[in-house]
Parts: structure tokens; sequence; C-alpha cells
């Protein structure tokens, strides 16, 4: 068969293959290392350290839920399973004094059990009916939490949710102060990321996307589809449940409406955003949005129309979100230098 | 023993029956052609066979009982197919739709797989060494950083056919390879399923192109209504009456 040479140099920018991997190694460093730098940055002010929090919080989720979407699916049940995260890690310390080092995990493990449960039916719908079959679970889930109040406290919350504390006789930290916290937030989310991230380089992401880009095909070459819809769904939820946990710990109260639909939501607007096809589309958008919005308090009641004019305008002008801005700037320059 | 037998084979729509009871045995080695007017249920037989949609009686590779198996654990038997529309991970690269297909023959595990050890490096290269000689095979060597979406409909029928033969069948079941290409794209096609069958993997062949058919086949299965209406080698079939009845209708028909 012959071939035409000349199609080659149109393939540097085409999705899913690899763009120059040191660049993004440098850009991931680089903001590694401005997150450790952040709280001396803002010479530690509370509230910007609350923010740092924040985005963390939002990164994590984000990132977690961009996972689900790289099975091209969109999951409305990430708060729901952020929820169990918290709920467990609470509950154990409030009723039976367990530090946040148990009960994260074992928060970990319930989401994780739990949305092995509920995605072997979920995981035979597609598209816009597991969307909504998603959403319900969310709902259930919360709904299920208010329900139990004898437990849970219902629709009051649990209050009193103390940080956890570090006792290693020399070493002593203790995580209700904010800098701590905040150490504490972004190494966890650091390492959700970085998990996330890996898993999305490797063989298992390129079997999520081959199941997104053609569920038809990646059956029939091999990939049991059902199976990897579950564990990658799984994964997505025990990183969703870690972040509620630290989530919990952190407002020290939660009430099923910490983890209404607007969580999901906002961390799926955080993807569209940021942009859908790499890890550093969830960050990048998480972190900006939530930048935006808490720039955006000081215009008070104008505050969420001015956040709706921001979002419409970034889908409009940067289709793909802001993850295409280096490939932009880059055929800018070349452009230029052609012409 | 046959590589692919289907005992009674048939399969239902609702009140349709799309294939009636249909018994069919292909040998090691063989080209069979599958042919029959549209709507013969051809692509319901690949259908049924690749695991895609249910059906009663029999499927066996090489004596082993594979009815009821789902598509992936079809593949795994050593059975793989192509679609009659192009089909393929269409914003991967080509090399990436092929090491997807390589992706069922070589070893992966999630665990090393997150952790990058040793073992998974030396599985990943092994498997694009593996796609890159597939492509080579098929004559899309130059083009393997191509975005699979970009190629013209001829190269990307030959990528479909390269993520396919990725797997490492025992047969491939090709859904009309020649559909809506040129004389040059069909002849290197006929070249290519040649060379495929040299390579010791059979394969049946749907196909409306009956240059391609008379050409390679080794023997032709035809298909009217989901029956098997004659059966043979392409010289039989050409003198077959049944086979000219059911694709121009007979005198008798017409008055």
């Amino acid at each position: 068969m012959k071939v035409e040479q000349g199609t080659a140099a149109a393939q540097a920018d085409g999705k899913g293959n690899a763009a120059p991997p040191s660049l993004n190694r440098y850009a991931w460093a680089a903001l590694f290392a401005f997150t450790l730098a952040y709280p001396a940055a803002v010479s530690f002010d509370n509230y910007l350290l609350h923010v740092g929090i924040t985005i963390a919080f939002n990164v994590a989720l984000a990132a977690s839920m961009w996972l689900i979407w790289s099975l091209g699916l969109v999951s409305f049940a990430h708060a729901g399973f952020m929820a169990i995260g918290a709920y467990t890690s609470a509950l154990l310390l409030t009723k039976l004094g367990w530090p946040m080092w148990i009960g994260m995990p074992l928060g970990a493990i319930l989401a994780g059990a739990a949305a092995v449960a509920i995605s072997l039916p979920l995981m035979r719908t597609r598209a816009v009916y597991f969307f909504m079959a998603s959403w319900s679970v969310g709902e259930v889930i919360k709904r299920t939490i208010a329900y139990f109040d004898g437990l849970t406290g219902g629709w009051n919350g649990v209050f009193d949710i103390l940080p956890p504390t570090i006792d290693l006789g020399p070493i002593q930290i203790n995580f209700a102060d904010r800098i701590a916290y905040y150490y504490l937030a972004v190494v966890i989310c650091a390492i959700i990321v970085l998990c996330i991230y890996r898993i999305n380089d490797s063989r298992t992401g390129m079997i999520h996307w081959s199941i997104s880009e053609n569920e038809l095909l990646a059956e029939h070459i091999g990939i049991n589809v059902f199976k990897h819809k579950v564990i990658g769904f799984t994964i997505a939820c025990v990183f969703a449940a870690v972040t509620g946990a630290l989530y919990a710990h952190y407002q020290t109260f939660i009430s099923p409406k910490s983890f209404d639909i607007w969580k999901s939501e906002f961390a799926l607007v955080h993807i569209i955003v940021g942009g859908l096809t790499t890890v550093g589309g969830p960050v990048v958008g998480a972190i900006s949005l939530t930048v935006i919005d808490e720039t955006l308090r000081a215009t008070g009641p104008f505050r969420v129309i001015l956040f709706g004019v921001i979002l419409i305008a970034t889908v409009l002008l940067l289709p793909g979100g802001l993850e295409t801005i280096p490939g932009r700037i880059r055929r800018a320059l070349r452009g230029r230098k052609s012409s | 023993m046959h590589l692919l037998e289907t005992r009674n084979l048939t399969v239902r729509f609702g009140g349709v029956t799309a294939i009636d009871n249909l018994s069919l045995t292909v040998g090691e080695g063989e080209i069979r052609g599958l042919i029959g007017p549209n709507g013969a249920g051809k692509t319901t037989f690949f259908n049924a066979v690749s695991g895609r949609y249910p059906s009663s009686g029999e499927i066996r590779v090489r004596d082993h009982v594979v009815s009821g198996l789902k598509p992936n654990e079809i593949v795994a038997q050593g059975l793989a197919r192509t679609f009659q529309h192009v089909t393929l991970f269409k914003s991967f690269s080509v090399l990436k739709n092929v090491m997807a297909g390589c992706h069922l023959r070589s070893g992966y595990s999630f665990w090393g797989a997150l952790l990058g050890t040793p073992r998974t490096r030396q599985n990943e290269a092994d498997n694009e060494r593996r796609a890159r000689e597939i492509l080579d095979f098929v004559g899309l060597g130059g083009l393997a950083d191509e975005t699979a979406a970009n190629l013209p409909h001829g190269l990307q029928r030959a990528v479909g056919i390269a993520v396919a033969l990725a797997s490492e069948p025992q047969m491939l079941m090709l859904d009309e390879p020649c559909a809506g290409m040129n004389t040059a794209e069909t002849r290197s096609m006929s070249d290519l399923i040649r060379r495929i069958r040299g390579n010791g993997t059979s394969i049946i062949l749907i196909e409306h192109d009956m240059k391609v058919i008379m050409g390679i086949c080794d023997q032709i299965t035809v298909l009217n209504f989901g029956t098997k209406i004659a059966e043979g080698s392409p010289e039989e079939i050409l003198r077959n009456t049944a086979v000219h009845k059911a694709y121009l209708g007979s005198a008798a028909d017409a008055s």
C-alpha cells in the first residue's frame, strides 16, 4: 500500500497521542512546588489558607470524577460517595472516639464496597441513562443518611468532628492548626492526583479511553468492558470518600446538605472548564474556578451571575477547556514563525 | 476437527427469524465466502458467532463449545472480527489502535500498570513492537503516528483489520472489507486477505464484490432468508440455479 508522507506533519496535535512529556513534568513539578510554598507566600493568612484547602478538596473531587469520565461516563453519585467517607469517619470519631487515621481508610473501604455493589446494576446503563441513575444513587445515599437520624443526626448533621492529631513523642502535630491541615490536604490531594495520573498513563488508562471511544470495538478486541467500568468507578469513589473524610474533619460539621447534587455538579463544571482529555484539565479547572469563585465573593449578590458568565465565556471561547491553552500558544507561535 | 462449527444456529428478533437452523463448518486455513442478498443474515451470523447477539443452537471452536460467551471471551478463543462500518478508536493514533488490540495477548496487571514495574515497561515495549510489526504487515507502517480519523476510508479499513489481527486470531471474520473501495484498494485488500491466510489464519468473508469472492475464496456459503441455500467451490456456486434465483428471481416469479 502506498503511503502519503505529507500528512505526517499534521499528526503532532492529534488527540490521544503523547505530547512532549518533559514540559508536562516541569509544569506538574512547578505546581507542586508552588502549593508547598503557598502558605509562606500568603504569609499564613487564615482566609487564603482556607481557600487553598478548599482548592485541594475540589481538585481531588474533580480529578476522581474525571477518572470516571475517562470511561465515557458522567457520574453524579460522586457527592454521595464523598458523604459515605465523611460520615463513616465522622461517626467513628464522635460515637467511638476512633481518630481520622482509622476512620478515613474504613470510610474508603465502605465506599468502595458500596461502589462495587451499586455499579453492578449501574454499569448496565449507558450515556444519559447512566447519568440519571447515578444522580439518583447520589440522592439515595444522601437521603438514607438523613433517614437514620438516631445514628447520623438526620438533617441536623454531625457536630464536633475534631481534626486529627499526630503524637509520636518528639513529633506532635495538631491538625486543628490550619497550616498543618493545609499540608495534610495538599499531600492527600497530590497522592490522589498522582494515582489517577499513573492509572491514566498506563495500560489501564488506554483501556478506559478505548471503552469511552468505542465500547463495541473494545469488547470485540477482548476487553472486559463491564469489569473495567466497575473497577474504574470503584477507584474513583474510594478517592471521593477519602476526600469526604478530609472535608468532614476540616469543616468539623457535616450534614446531608453538604453532599447534595451541587457538589457533583461543581466537580463536573471544573472538569469541563479545565478540559476533558488529560488529568491536567480537572486540576487546572478546579484551581482556577475555585479562585474565581472566591474572588467574586466581594461582588456580593452578583457572584453567581458573574460566575455563570465566566463559565459560559470559557466554554464558548475555549472549546476543549483550559488544558488546550499550551497547544494554542504553541500553534500561534509556529504560525507567526512561518508567516 | 473443524476450526469453526455451528449446529442449528438460530437467531430470532421478536417474531423474525434472522438465522434459521444454520449448520456450517469452516476448516483450518480456509478462506470461506459468505454471500447472499441484502437481509440474508450474513452480518447477523457474524454478530451471533462473535457473541454480540444471543443465539440458540451450538457454536464450537476446535470442538470447544463457545455459545453464550461474551464478545471479549470469544476473542480470547481465537475468533476476531471486523465491522461492516469502519469501527476504530478514531481519536487514537493508528499505532495506539493496534496496541489496544494487542492488549488481549500481552501480560497486564492493574498494579503493575499503576506502579510502572520493569515488567510492565517491558510488556508495553513488546506491545509496541508487535503493533508496529502488524502495521508493517498490513502496509501501514509509515502511518503509525497518524490519527485514525484522518486516514482515507480504505486505509481505515486496513487499520480495522490490523486491530483484529492484533488479538492473534485463529479465525478472522471480515464483514465487507472491500465496501466503498476503488479497484486499486480492492486489489490490495484481496492481496492482504491472502497474506493473512498465508500466516495460518482462517478467514470468513462477507463481501458483495463478486470479483473478490470468486477470486480468493476456497469455499462459498450462500445464505437467503437466514438459511443456507448453497455451498461449494466458486465454480459450483456460479452454476447453482438456487443462487441465481435468490439473487435475480426466477422466470416463474417474473411472470
